[in-house]
């Protein structure tokens, strides 16, 4: 299990509930966007999120002392 | 060695933070970048990047980039790109509901830091302006 984190609009949240560590990075966007639109991203709700919201966004998968965590965050590379 | 260079702009033109890649085409993707970025959010006015192989436009990309930059940070940030001799910045345009209209300018009174990244993207500064 994983601890998720999202990073939208101004704020870096932490999903309260763990999700699983293999989850595919399609499965993880497609996460957030329903948690962020149905409010259980404390501070981060937003009903109508785009269903692309997190297609330039890119999925950090680290491991730590307090256990695994998924980091959602947008992609920064240039061209 | 011509490599694309990445610098965060704060107010009063301070260089915040800067990187290399070992490319004069990319920057590749970085979470250092991000984490970067993220905890200087409160101070960054623009993020530039050099382009020195030439080409004062924003590639798809940097578009890309830029659109999911502005969406995190929910603020949208000015962009520069620096050629061998133009400063390409784009500044947040008029928004609407349907669309956005960039603000897409050449510079001539350059700041003082694109004599820096000018020549840590390994540009020779005798090229500006000639």
């Amino acid at each position: 299990m994983a601890i998720l984190n999202i990073t939208y609009n101004g704020l870096s949240v932490d999903y309260k509930a763990n999700v699983a560590d293999n989850m595919r990075d399609g499965d993880i966007r497609r996460t957030a966007i329903e948690l962020i639109r149905s409010g259980q991203l404390r501070g981060l709700h937003i009903a109508h999120l785009p269903e692309d919201a997190f297609r330039d966004y890119v999925v950090d998968r680290l491991p730590t002392a307090g256990g695994a965590r998924i980091y959602l965050r947008p992609k920064v590379p240039f061209g | 060695m011509l490599r694309e260079v990445c610098f965060l702009i704060g107010v009063h033109d301070t260089v915040l933070w800067s990187d290399a890649s070992q490319s004069p085409t990319a920057l590749p993707d970085s979470r250092a970048r991000w984490q970067a970025i993220w905890s200087r959010r409160k101070h960054i006015i623009e993020v530039a990047h050099t382009h020195p192989l030439g080409g004062a436009e924003f590639s798809l990309e940097d578009e890309t980039t830029m659109a999911a930059l502005d969406a995190a940070l929910g603020r949208r940030l000015r962009y520069a790109v620096i050629t061998p001799t133009q400063l390409l910045r784009r500044l947040p345009g008029e928004r609407t509901e349907t669309c956005e209209q960039p603000d897409d300018r050449i510079v001539e009174a350059e700041p003082w830091w694109t004599t820096l990244i000018r020549s840590a993207s390994g540009l020779n500064l005798s090229e500006k302006g000639d």
